[in-house]
């Protein structure tokens, strides 16, 4: 019986873990062939603007231009290029980056990875538990005053871009009342350690990033709750309950649980979504993540680099989907017994 | 027909005020520079002069009028928001109502291909293409968030078909020989055009937003003046912690004011014709 209940479940996440693997492979696919793709062959052009800066640094250049033509495997037929970028991206070989020359594009990303996530996931599941619960809530007093200003506030605050109040944060919290310092990860001159100093320091240069993400995301969740929570309202089980003189908060309880399985699935998606913001809200604060690393890359057009950033930033995103997808089927039946599925 | 949808809308105050808003940025954008004709681009009078007399919203480190720029910026990013809807729309609808019309293999296909595109972040996609685009022109950034924005439109105008083709009229309709074609015209698109109209206007949401932070980061228009450029200019000039407030608070407050009108306005529509809504 046992195996019977777990063969769904197990197939259920190898169905996810493909489609997994299919968008990956494919988001390696898209990286290889754009730049082939685009008129104007940047590649060209790239190892142009490198050889006219030939005379200042010939070995150099030359060292460069050698790396770069190996990397791309230019002259070499098209389908043998993938193939042998696909088979280097599987070993992990994302290229060599040319505004850092020679480190490689994953020695570069992979340390900034940690800020990132440490900046993102938090916040993000901070946003995620206040906003539902305060849209539970509303959505259980809907059309009281209370779910009004909660509602049009709610739908206001969710429509500013993370980056613009994250300089409106700035510059109330920085300039004006010299608060929180508004840029960095850390106080410049520092060296990273684990003193209790050094936490601080870089707990005091957390908050102001992580409050733009938490604020601007805060209410599209709690609009979605309200919703969920309004629609459950009308189930059978609620009238059934209240003629039985159920207590409102037991009621609450169970109208709360149910309408959050939704908003689980909807926590995996947000999370690809919400990446891009904290890419931008890292430029303005030059918090040192991989979004400032991007920046770097954007201005040097240091092609390898932006595409290694993508490449690992959709993976990172995938493995967060499918854990998410994980943590759904634990804790809703339906999928755990193949059912939940459409 | 029109007056049955539009009567109840202008009856309705939260509506009323939300649309009146989004009108009012509109004509800005298009009356703005007419009646405020200063060139965004040219140096307009003192560099980082705060507001005053001569220049209502003061002016940028190359001394441009940041009014002029607000005006022009407000025109450039509705053009970007609508075109790149446009797009999204046509995509959205063609792939979801074939889909929902052909199904089996086709809607497997389009289907699975519509979860990758969904699954794979836009922003990041588009920053990756934009990166290649040397020049980029208005247009080039609309089509690029217009060709980026259909997939969770596609699924729900496949899943709203998937509904209403089962009713009997369809039936009826295919008895009577009608094409699959004339069928999704006839039977089926009227009847989620209301649905079409709301997610347009979020379309166009997405299009706005979308300019401002590929701008932000410097992959917007490579030429003119938007939104997101007058943002990334007052990011590269440090405007924010040297103070200058007057320079990236009004195009901040113009996108928040565009899109929560336009959701307000989506949200008291679907309270009004989603029948579930209304009866509380």
């Amino acid at each position: 019986m046992r195996d019977h209940a777990l063969n769904p479940f197990i197939k259920y996440l190898g169905r996810r873990f493909l489609f997994l693997l299919i968008t990956y492979f494919i988001a390696l696919t898209i990286v290889f062939i754009l730049p082939r793709a685009i008129p104007g062959n940047p590649l060209a052009s790239l190892l142009g603007r490198i050889s006219q800066q030939a005379q200042v640094n010939p070995e150099y250049i030359r060292s460069v231009e050698k790396t770069l033509m190996e990397e791309f495997g230019l002259g070499k037929p098209v389908i043998v290029q993938y193939f042998e970028f696909i088979g280097k991206a599987l070993k992990g070989d994302l290229g060599t980056s040319i505004s850092a020359y020679p480190k490689k594009v994953l020695d570069l990303v992979i340390p900034v990875i940690p800020w990132t996530l440490a900046l993102l996931i938090p916040s993000i599941l901070i946003a995620w538990i206040v906003g539902n619960t305060l849209g539970a809530f509303a959505g259980y007093r809907r059309g009281s005053l209370v779910d009004k200003i909660a509602l049009n506030t709610s739908l206001v605050i969710g429509q500013i871009p993370y980056y613009w109040l994250g300089m409106l944060l700035i510059f109330a919290l920085t300039v004006k009342l010299k608060i929180f310092p508004g840029q960095g990860g850390y106080t410049q001159g520092t060296i990273p350690n684990f003193s209790l100093n050094f936490i601080l320091d870089v707990l005091s240069h957390y908050i102001l990033p992580s409050l733009s993400i938490i604020i601007s995301s805060l209410g599209g969740w709690a609009i979605g709750t309200r919703m969920l929570v309004v629609n459950e309202l009308d189930s059978d089980y609620v009238s059934f309950s209240e003629h039985l003189g159920v207590k409102s908060n037991t009621i609450f309880g169970y109208v709360f649980r149910n309408s959050l399985l939704p908003q689980v699935t909807g926590l995996a998606l947000s999370l690809g979504s919400s990446l891009g913001g904290a890419l931008i809200t890292e430029i303005i604060f030059n918090y040192p993540g991989t979004g400032y690393l991007l920046f770097r890359a954007l201005s040097t057009l240091d092609y390898p680099l932006i595409q290694g950033i993508f490449v690992i930033l959709i993976a990172s995103i995938y493995l967060a989907n499918f854990f998410v997808d994980f943590v759904y089927a634990v804790i809703d039946p339906r999928v755990r017994l193949g059912q939940g599925e459409s | 027909m029109l007056r049955t949808i539009f009567k109840p809308l202008f009856r309705n105050k939260k509506f009323i005020s939300a649309f009146s808003v989004f009108i009012l940025i509109v004509l800005m954008g298009i009356v703005g520079p007419i009646l405020y004709p200063k060139d965004p681009t040219a140096y307009a009078g003192p560099m980082e002069s705060p507001p005053s007399k001569d220049f209502p919203l003061g002016t940028d480190t190359y001394g441009h009028d940041l009014l002029a720029q607000l005006l022009n910026g407000i025109r450039t990013s509705l053009y970007i928001g609508f075109l790149s809807a446009v797009i999204s729309m046509i995509i959205g609808l063609l792939i979801g109502s074939i889909s929902a019309v052909r199904g089996g293999v086709v809607d497997d296909l389009l289907m699975s291909f519509t979860n990758i595109v969904l699954t794979i972040p836009q922003i990041l996609l588009a920053i990756l293409i934009a990166t290649y685009l040397k020049v980029r022109s208005a247009e080039v950034v609309a089509i690029l968030l217009g060709i980026l924005g259909w997939p969770w439109f596609a699924r729900a105008v496949r899943a709203q078909l998937l509904s209403l083709i089962n009713r009997e009229y369809v039936y009826l309709s295919r008895l009577a020989g009608y094409t699959d074609i004339q069928i999704a015209f006839e039977d089926l698109l009227p009847g989620i055009a209301t649905y079409a109209l709301m997610s347009f206007i979020l379309f166009i949401n997405g299009g706005i937003m979308g300019e401002a932070g590929l701008s932000l980061i410097g992959l917007g228009p490579t030429k003119g003046v938007s939104l997101g450029l007058i943002l990334q200019w007052a990011v590269l000039m440090e405007a924010v912690r040297r103070g200058m407030w007057w320079w990236f608070i009004p195009p901040g407050v113009i996108i928040v004011a565009l899109t929560s009108s336009l959701l307000i306005v989506t949200t008291t529509m679907d309270e009004i014709f989603n029948p579930r809504l209304r009866e509380r």
